[in-house]
């Protein structure tokens, strides 16, 4: 037994995204709409220089500090032409902009479910994190919310920059003393916002992991809402929440206050600024060489440029939160490199996507046997596992894993099928060395059914098909092997109910059976089953074996059956029995010669007795 | 959108924040005070400067500029502060009103909610509620209050620029008015995209060694792709319906500052006003822009606000059909000790639409009773309606027709958690919380004193103590999301540790050791001895084996009862099912 130690991620770890390749990543994914969406933005702020200019020939030429060159409604119907132009350019910028973030937004949050379904269903121990689903859409949606759209930032931070440097020097043209008065105070606040980088970013991942416990918390209680009810814990399980909620509160608002604090900071300097400018102001006014003109000009710059250092300090901070993001991200791909959470697959914006292509069986599917050599896998940091363990599964053979709890039954399937990463040992297909289980183990070739199978929130049909053309499958066949039919027949809509989430509008049994047709619509070479029966009763069970025994038969004695099981009838069944304890073969062979030869067999075969002692009878 | 709605949830969740929020407004009213004077004070200084006036006076006025501007900064800082106070005390309390209530909603909503989706709407849309709580009203009435003072001060300058400016603001409050109603849908239906894009996700990745082992992973993306893409077209056509609005109305204020600088320069041509005054006009409309902005966005945030109010309001609404009856005063309900149970012509349908039975009876008159101490054994195939009779029992739901009763009180008499308290379940399905052991087998209730001793007890008669000892932390130690790293065997035992501590006077027993091998089970039988030990039982299990220890047999046939009696009799009587049952159910086994 592992105890979760992995639920606290470090930020440091494995190699990190940078950042600015990360944004490149995303503005080469769609350098058409970025480009274009940049043109706009930056025509947007820079043009922002332009009113001021316009407001100081107004207050000139009715000061007369200067000869009206043109007619004042001229020049504000100029200032209003300005300004609509700057409407269009935000505009363009917004659709664009959107669009770009959104469908970045989109290629991320591809790729981090593909890296997640792929990591989650195979090789569940290899470093891929330990994250509830909850977390994990709580990261997939603000962290990529907070990410995707960095890029659109850059232009806006070259188009405010670009207007306040170009503002500063109209400004310093008129008058340099005073321009450098106001403007070297704003140095200072950027100093304090480098000083406060580091902190930013510390806090902002804390905040994060914060909102991360909570909505994790809250999809493992919502899939178990009928066991809370039960347990008379909706109260508890809700206090839970609400202290869950305040440590992420109190998070948040540690950064949030930062981030507040160190804004104010830069407006202060700001605002002293425009004091200094009126105590020297008057002077020059006096003099003449300000002009009432120069003074509206110079306050209506100073109302931009001067956010610029605490524009820069949030775009810093901003900066430093994105890598927090990445990170986040990032570790949702593990253990697939960094990369594979910006890699250009393609994601759909106008048209749909194409359907996947339908699996075709090859002849070099078809299953002649099935080696396995030494199989070894022990759990980190325990003695627990499996050692050594070899077996042969001949096309048509039914083949029983058995043993006691803990002896390795489960994980001896789970190595094979590459869930959990072989240390030694080979597995051989046909003679042909299987190098990645977890890619090779998937229909046509094999398909598997786990303990505890799931179903999704769809339909029925849907849940069995999972994206099979119906033209192309068998789908009564499947049922009827199943043993599922009579149970579509009752259903009001048939195939087409919905069974909620995860499956919980059918009984636990009819889950089993459902994921046995999704199995059997496949036609695999090799069916694998970890402890099917546990939910069906032994009319049902008996059924089961029955028809996928027939179907097999039809199919010309094709397919093979690999079955983790302690019952009877899979046992009695079997063309071989591999006993399993504490992770070794303790034996191989026919039931009665296991039972003749093993005292573990034994155990287990009476273990299981059934009552009044009529089974040892038949047996 | 229901007004109420908003008011309700208002004065629920900032009322007890009454002070705070005092606090704020002042906060916020007296920035707005500041705000207004910083143009008063320039004018002075131009005028002054230009009548070439004193300069001590001149120093004032700039001295009282910073100090204005440094008091705007402090204000605006403590009211961050206090926003964010109010925001988070209040979205946490509706977070936790929310999670008690869809909890307690009945099994049926939980069967057609995707936890994902429940995640999006519990803590999603409250999130989208944070500014509207923090800031909302405030904000609303200090940008109100900012538009009133500016349009009083310009009255006072001049009337003329005054009426214009009030049918301006008139008309672009009307404009924002009528679109906004129009963006609201757009944004419910944006955030509709995202619940159920969420709710997919969620799902995939509980199931994600499914599909795999389906080869169903490029399927899995490829509806991935088909919800982004929806979610995608969804959000933008609200943005830009947003951005439309917010467009709009900067044309209007291009236009109102354009008249500005026209009316104010006019006025000092004629020589109607001061060149401070004209910059002072020229000053105000162009600050006006920055509270109509604010009103701008309170009212895009209210769109997105209104979209999740509404889904809010709509799962407060949701009442269960299960109603927790009052707490009778007095001694409780159900005694001490063993209960009895009777189910009186128990009849039940799933009332959820298309559910697994299919609108049949998934039970038809089941009667039977338990005495106190005595273990009832329930058989039927799969879909017979074991599974629905114990969710009776726990009053997950209530029968159709017919009544149960737990040492002879209705269970619909009886307060939920006294019935809850005193019925204890064992199923297959062991849900496990990535929480400490210690919470994983408390569900989280507050820990009495001596729970310790209770729970090392527990912990010891299932044979886990040693185990939980070597844990790093021992009973606090964490266990990974959905119980990673134990075996379903442990997973299974922790799930009896649980009713041990919660020492029911009724156990029922869901097939709770289908999953374990046999000699696995037979360790588990002494504990299933000791927690049968002085208590009512309900075994339900598929294999005969495992009612042995039944003193009677129920078995269930699509929904009714087709044999009732003591199980030596029956086993003893060949013409019975059960009988009949024990040998061709072992003929099947061992054939």
């Amino acid at each position: 037994m592992t105890p979760a130690a992995a639920s606290s991620p470090s930020p440091a770890g494995r190699a990190a995204l940078p950042t600015p390749y990360y944004n490149w990543r995303l503005v080469a994914f769609r350098p058409g709409l970025f480009v274009v969406h940049s043109v706009f933005a930056i025509l947007f702020f820079v043009f922002q220089v332009l009113p001021g200019l316009i407001e100081k020939q107004v207050f000139d030429s009715i000061t007369g500090a200067v000869p009206a060159q043109v007619n004042l409604w001229l020049l504000i119907a100029l200032y209003v032409g300005v300004e609509l132009a700057r409407l269009l350019s935000a505009v363009g910028a917004d659709w664009f902009g959107w669009t770009f973030r959104f469908a970045t937004g989109a290629m991320l949050r591809r790729n981090a479910v593909a890296s997640l379904l792929h990591w989650r269903g195979s090789r569940s121990g290899a470093g891929a994190p330990a994250l509830a689903p909850g977390e994990i859409v709580n990261r997939l949606r603000d962290d990529v919310n907070e990410t995707a759209d960095f890029p659109t930032w850059f232009p806006d931070l070259i188009g405010q920059v670009g207007a306040a440097i170009i503002a500063v020097a109209i400004m310093a043209s008129i008058n340099l003393s005073l321009t450098l008065v106001i403007f070297l105070p704003l140095l200072g606040t950027l100093l304090v916002t480098g000083l406060t980088w580091d902190r930013m970013r510390a806090y902002s991942y804390a905040s994060g992991q914060a909102a991360d416990a909570a909505t994790g918390f809250l999809g493992e209680v919502f899939g178990a809402a009928q066991a809370v009810k039960i347990a008379n814990a909706e109260a508890g399980v809700a206090a839970r929440f609400a202290h869950l909620n305040e440590a992420r509160r109190q998070a948040s608002a540690r950064y949030q206050m930062l981030r507040a604090l160190s804004d104010a900071i830069n407006a202060a300097t700001v605002t002293f600024g425009v004091g200094v400018l009126l105590l020297l102001a008057r002077q020059a006014i006096t003099a003449g060489t300000f002009t009432v003109g120069d003074f509206t000009l110079f306050i209506y710059y100073l109302g931009f440029t001067t956010h610029i250092p605490g524009y820069l300090g949030n775009f810093a901070g901003d900066y430093r939160a994105q890598a927090v993001s990445i990170e986040r991200l990032a570790e949702l791909v593990r253990p697939d490199p960094v990369t594979a959470l910006v890699a250009h697959h393609p994601v759909y914006v106008e048209q749909a996507p194409p359907r996947p292509a339908p699996i075709v069986k090859t002849p070099a599917d078809s299953l002649e046997v099935l080696e396995v050599d030494g199989l070894t896998y022990r759990y980190p940091g325990s003695e627990r596992g499996l050692h050594g363990v070899s077996l042969r599964v001949r096309r048509g053979e039914f083949v029983v894993i058995t043993g006691r709890i803990g002896s390795g039954k489960s994980t001896f399937v789970r190595v094979l099928l590459g869930l959990l990463r072989a240390q030694r040992g080979s597995v051989r297909w046909n003679g042909q060395l299987v190098t990645d289980p977890a890619e090779f183990f998937i229909p046509p070739r094999c398909a598997y059914t786990s303990q505890v199978p799931r179903l999704f929130s769809e339909t029925l049909r849907e849940n069995i098909l999972l994206g099979l053309p119906e033209d192309l499958a068998d789908l009564p066949g499947a049922l009827r092997a199943a043993v599922l039919e009579t149970d579509v027949a009752r259903l009001e809509r048939g195939l087409d109910t919905v069974v909620g989430p995860r499956g919980v509008r059918l009984s636990g049994g009819q889950a089993q059976r459902a994921a046995a047709a999704r199995m059997f619509v496949r036609e695999p070479e090799l069916f694998v089953f970890d402890d099917l029966s546990s939910a069906l009763d032994v009319d049902t069970e008996h059924q089961l074996w029955e028809r996928l025994d027939r179907r097999r038969q039809a199919a010309g004695a094709r397919g093979a059956c690999l079955v983790v099981s302690h019952r009877r009838p899979a046992l009695r069944r079997a063309d071989r029995i591999v006993l399993l304890k504490d992770g070794r073969m303790e034996g191989i062979g026919r039931l009665d010669d296991l039972l003749a030869a093993s005292a573990e067999m034994r155990a287990l075969w009476h273990a299981g007795e059934a009552p009044d002692g009529r089974d040892r009878q038949a047996g | 959108m229901n007004p109420n709605a908003y008011a309700r949830l208002l004065d629920r969740y900032l009322r007890p924040q009454l002070k705070r929020m005092l606090w704020l407004a002042l906060l916020l009213f007296t920035g707005i005070g500041l705000q207004l004077a910083s143009p008063r004070v320039i004018r002075y200084f131009l005028d002054t400067t230009q009548s070439n006036g004193s300069r001590p006076a001149l120093l004032w006025a700039a001295v009282l500029f910073i100090v204005f501007a440094l008091a705007q900064q402090l204000l605006g800082l403590g009211s961050a502060y206090l926003s964010l106070l109010v925001g988070w005390d209040a979205t946490n309390r509706l977070r936790y009103d929310l999670a008690l209530h869809c909890l307690r909603l009945d099994l049926g909503f939980h069967k057609t909610h995707t936890p994902g989706e429940l995640i999006e709407r519990l803590d999603g849309d409250v999130t989208a509620l944070a500014n509207f709580f923090s800031q909302f009203v405030l904000r609303i009435a200090g940008n109100g209050l900012l538009v009133l003072g500016i349009l009083a001060l310009l009255f006072l300058e001049d009337v003329r620029i005054g009426l214009g400016l009030a049918a301006y603001i008139a008309l672009t409050l009307a404009i924002l008015a009528a679109v906004q109603r129009l963006a609201a849908s757009r944004w419910a239906a944006a955030r509709q995209a995202s619940a159920g894009l969420y709710g997919y996700v969620e799902e995939r990745l509980s199931g994600a060694e499914d599909l795999r082992a389906a080869g169903a992973l490029p399927y899995a993306l490829y509806r991935l792709l088909l919800l982004l893409r929806a979610e995608l077209h969804e959000y933008r056509a609200a943005h830009t319906l947003s951005a439309a609005v917010f467009n709009f109305t900067n044309v209007l204020s291009v236009l109102g500052y354009a008249v500005g600088l026209g009316f104010g320069a006019y006025l000092y041509t004629r020589g109607e006003a001061s060149i401070g005054a004209a910059y002072m006009i020229v000053a105000y409309v162009g600050m006006l822009a920055s509270p109509l902005q604010a009103l701008r966005e309170q009212a895009r945030d209210l769109q997105q606000t209104a979209a999740s109010v509404e889904r809010i309001q709509a799962l407060f609404a949701l009442r269960p059909l299960v109603v927790d009856p009052p707490a009778p005063t007095g001694r409780p309900l159900l005694p001490a000790g063993p209960l009895s149970v009777g189910l009186d012509g128990v009849t039940f349908r799933y009332d959820d639409g298309d559910a697994a039975a299919g609108g049949a009876f998934a039970l038809e008159n089941v009667a039977c009773s338990i005495a106190p101490g005595r273990v009832l054994g329930v058989l039927g195939r799969t879909g017979s309606g074991k599974t629905t009779l114990t969710r009776l029992l726990f009053r997950l739901y209530d029968p159709t027709a017919g009544a149960i009763r737990l040492s002879g009180a209705d269970l619909r008499a009886v307060p939920l958690a006294e019935l809850r308290a005193r019925v204890g379940m064992v199923t297959q399905d062991v849900q496990l919380f990535q929480a400490t052991l210690c919470d994983n087998l408390t569900f989280f209730s507050p820990r009495p004193p001596g729970s310790q001793a209770d729970m090392e007890a527990a912990l010891q008669a299932l044979g886990l103590w040693d185990w939980a000892r070597s844990l790093p932390q021992g009973l606090d130690t964490p266990l990974g999301a959905g119980g990673q790293g134990l075996s379903a065997g442990e997973a299974q035992r922790l799930a009896f540790a649980r009713v041990f501590l919660k020492d029911p006077g009724l156990v029922i027993l869901d097939e709770a050791s289908s999953r374990l091998d046999p000699a696995s089970e037979a360790r588990l039988e002494r504990a299933v001895d000791q927690l049968l030990a002085g208590r009512t039982a309900i075994i339900i299990a598929h294999r005969l084996r495992t009612v042995q220890r039944a003193d009677d047999i129920l078995i269930l046939e699509e929904g009714r009862v087709v044999e009732y009696g003591p199980r030596l009799a029956l086993a003893a009587d060949p013409a019975s099912r059960f009988a009949h049952l024990l040998q061709t159910g072992l003929e099947v086994t061992l054939a």
